[in-house]
């Protein structure tokens, strides 16, 4: 009797501690060195080439710095119409650095470095990982089911990849005076 | 209990409360004006490009706490309420409604005719114009007269809509560019257009009008005063007369202390959903059925525009981006020949990147890589998608409603305002005729410029919402006059979307403060000039 008396003690105390606060201090909240590393390796992949490896690296700098800049809770547009509210989720910086541990680990049980396997190899850890990360399509927006997805997103959905896209400088949201936009967009140089 | 006792005691503090603060303030110098409302005052336009970054970058809501939790409706079409509210984030659209709205029943047999002329209201359009410094093109309908111009040019078409009236335009349906609040240089404290595209959204520049503007505007001088976080609950009658005496409220930071406002004349400028409510909550032991409600029609007649969409692809190149929330408007169909059966609709045109944005994956299912994605992209990119959307005229019945919701209360036990649309028994005999009859204009517009519709659909709700204390001359079967005096109170007016009888078949903005400007005439008139 004592004994299920104490049982109940520890599960009723338990549950009203704020356990999910510990396992978050525990969790990252920057990616860590490694996980930007493995980025940066990832990234050529899928990113286009032409960019150019600085332009890469910049890319992928940006989306670090996405990173960072997330926070978490914070009232998001509640729509018209049909409006509701939501909340920003949680950060998505822990799923991220497993996310990229875990693509790092399956390039190694391929047999090396990410830059070593050849680009099928590459697609198919992709995939395996996009489809466990329950991905069917590049998201509007960074969205925390996938490291690369978001990184993917972070670039296609940009309007320098449209301008890429079109050959074009049509600088779709960027501000710009108004007269530009009654001509054909220039080439892009 | 503290008392504020002002001349004009205007309840929420939207566009219509703007427009009409400004304009009594012009008419009546030294008047004393109220605006009591409900939610806070966002000003702080200085970080709106930072808020419009953060909003494209992470989902964040560029209009932070623009919103009570606990007082929402269901059937609202946005949790907005603020100081500018939904005008905070419109799109600027500033069509006219035209003058068959005006006399559906005596033209077509059909729902109600408004109880004023055209011609009165026209006059007052181009007072709204000139407050909201629209800019326009005169239409290339002979029917869209207009007694003055705009009071700036039309916003320059994009290369790309240049490219879609072209084509259009084949169908042999004129078109021209939409009117926008939108300044295209600096105006009135408010910066030019500089195309960040996000105007339904936020606009850092000031570009599109905000009423956040006119109320800063009005309340540095102290041409009135803005109390806001202060929501209205009740109404409170005089107690020998059918006169409002005051209106009770409560401070967010002072839930259990009670505010008097005293006014001469008070002036309900809620909106389509907040107005009927507070009638309805007024309720007392002489007027069991609220306030204004003598007929049974507070509430009633809920109404707004249904909309009919569709995705056309065309052979002509367009650029996805360079002005998406500018677009076409056709009035063709604003007109309906009464030996005809009755449909009524605008038709608008967009520059549009559907299915032609970057995927994941190829059409075989498998994964796009870097260049590959790149490619499979452009692939896509040739000819142009083409977004269509027409707003229907449909008429409400008197079953269409806001009604107090008894199991949703706020905290402070208010019951909360459902709204259901219900459309007239003409409207529903016609649904299936009036769909007919837009595809058909959109496959029209398509064919005669080598396209093709590749989807279509329906909205599920009903755009630019109105209704519920409608205007009307006989006090039997409506709420108030055309001036939006309630009819069983001197002293109360109703502005604005509450007011109208039927929603029109284009955006009711522009619309909603033409009528609350020429209310503002009238309440003038209660008052001497100094």
């Amino acid at each position: 009797m004592r004994r299920r008396t104490l049982l109940q003690w520890i599960a009723s105390t338990t549950a009203t501690l704020p356990l999910h606060r510990l396992r978050v201090f525990a969790q990252p909240r920057e990616l860590t060195p490694e996980a930007v590393a493995t980025l940066h390796e990832i990234a050529p992949t899928v990113l286009p080439a032409s960019l150019g490896a600085a332009r890469i690296g910049g890319i992928v700098d940006g989306f670090v710095a996405w990173t960072r800049g997330y926070r978490e809770g914070v009232a998001m547009a509640h729509g018209y119409g049909h409006p509701r509210l939501q909340k920003t989720p949680p950060s998505p910086v822990p799923g991220y650095v497993a996310q990229l541990s875990a693509l790092a680990g399956s390039a190694r049980a391929k047999g090396g470095a990410w830059a070593t396997l050849d680009v099928e190899a590459r697609r198919a850890l992709l995939d395996e990982a996009f489809t466990k990360a329950g991905v069917r399509a590049l998201p509007p927006r960074p969205a925390g089911q996938h490291v690369i997805a978001d990184l993917m997103a972070f670039y296609f959905r940009s309007s320098e990849a449209n301008d890429e896209c079109y050959r074009a400088m049509i600088q779709r949201e960027l501000c710009r005076p108004i007269a530009i936009t009654t001509r054909k967009p220039q080439p892009l140089r | 209990m503290p008392t504020h006792e002002t001349d004009v005691c205007i309840i929420g503090g939207g566009i219509t409360s703007a427009m009409l603060a400004q304009k009594l303030s012009e008419l009546r110098r030294g008047l004393h004006v109220t605006v009591v409302e409900a939610g806070r005052s966002i000003f702080d336009v200085q970080n709106r490009g930072r808020y419009r970054e953060r909003a494209a970058a992470y989902g964040e809501h560029p209009w932070h706490d623009d919103y009570i939790e606990d007082q929402q409706a269901s059937g609202i079409i946005s949790m907005t309420m603020a100081v500018g509210g939904l005008a905070l984030h419109w799109g600027g659209a500033c069509n006219r409604f035209s003058e068959e709205d005006l006399r559906l029943k005596s033209m077509y047999g059909l729902a109600t005719d408004w109880p004023l002329d055209w011609a009165d209201l026209e006059r007052y359009y181009c007072d709204a114009e000139r407050r909201l410094n629209v800019a326009g093109e005169p239409g290339p309908y002979l029917e869209d007269r207009r007694s003055a111009p705009y009071p700036q040019g039309p916003i320059p078409l994009s290369y790309n809509l240049q490219i879609l009236k072209r084509w259009a335009e084949q169908s042999g349906l004129k078109f021209n560019g939409l009117p926008m609040a939108r300044n295209l240089t600096a105006f009135d404290g408010r910066g030019g257009c500089c195309v960040y595209d996000t105007c339904g959204e936020v606009c850092p520049s000031g570009a599109r009008y905000s009423p956040d503007y006119t109320f800063r505007q009005l309340i540095a001088p102290k041409k009135i005063a803005l109390h806001d976080r202060t929501l209205v609950r009740r109404l409170v009658l005089d107690d020998t007369r059918a006169h409002v005496a005051a209106a009770r409220a409560v401070h967010q930071d002072r839930p259990d202390e009670t505010v008097e406002y005293r006014a001469k004349t008070f002036v309900i400028a809620s909106g389509y959903c907040w107005s009927s409510h507070l009638l309805l909550l007024s309720a007392n032991s002489r007027l069991p059925d609220g306030l204004a409600n003598r007929s049974g029609t507070v509430g009633r007649y809920m109404n707004g525009h249904r909309f009919v969409s569709a995705t056309a692809n065309i052979d002509d190149q367009t650029f996805p981006g360079q002005n998406m929330t500018h677009s076409l408007i056709s009035r063709e169909y604003f007109r309906c020949r009464t030996d005809k059966p009755f449909v009524r609709h605008d038709t608008r045109v967009w520059e549009s990147s559907a299915g032609r944005d970057p995927r994941l994956r190829g059409p075989d299912g498998k994964l796009l890589l870097g260049e590959e994605l790149l490619a499979d992209w452009r692939s896509r990119t040739r000819g142009s998608s083409v977004r269509l959307r027409a707003y229907v005229d449909v008429h409400p019945s008197a079953d269409s409603r806001l009604t107090l919701d008894q199991s949703k209360k706020n905290r402070h036990g208010d019951p909360m305002p459902a709204i259901v649309h219900r459309f007239d028994e003409a409207t529903t005999a016609r649904t299936a005729a009036t769909r007919a009859h837009v595809l058909d204009v959109f496959n029209t517009l398509a064919k005669a410029g080598n396209g093709r519709i590749v989807n279509t659909g329906e909205g599920d709700y009903l755009d630019h919402p109105g209704g519920g204390c409608r205007m009307g001359t006989d006090p039997a079967t409506s709420v108030c006059d055309s001036f939006g005096r309630t009819h069983d109170h001197e002293n109360l007016f109703v502005v604005g979307a509450p007011t109208t009888p039927t929603g029109g078949c284009t955006n009711g903005t522009l619309t909603f403060v033409a009528l609350t400007l020429r209310s503002a005439d009238e309440i003038a008139r209660g008052f001497p000039s100094a």
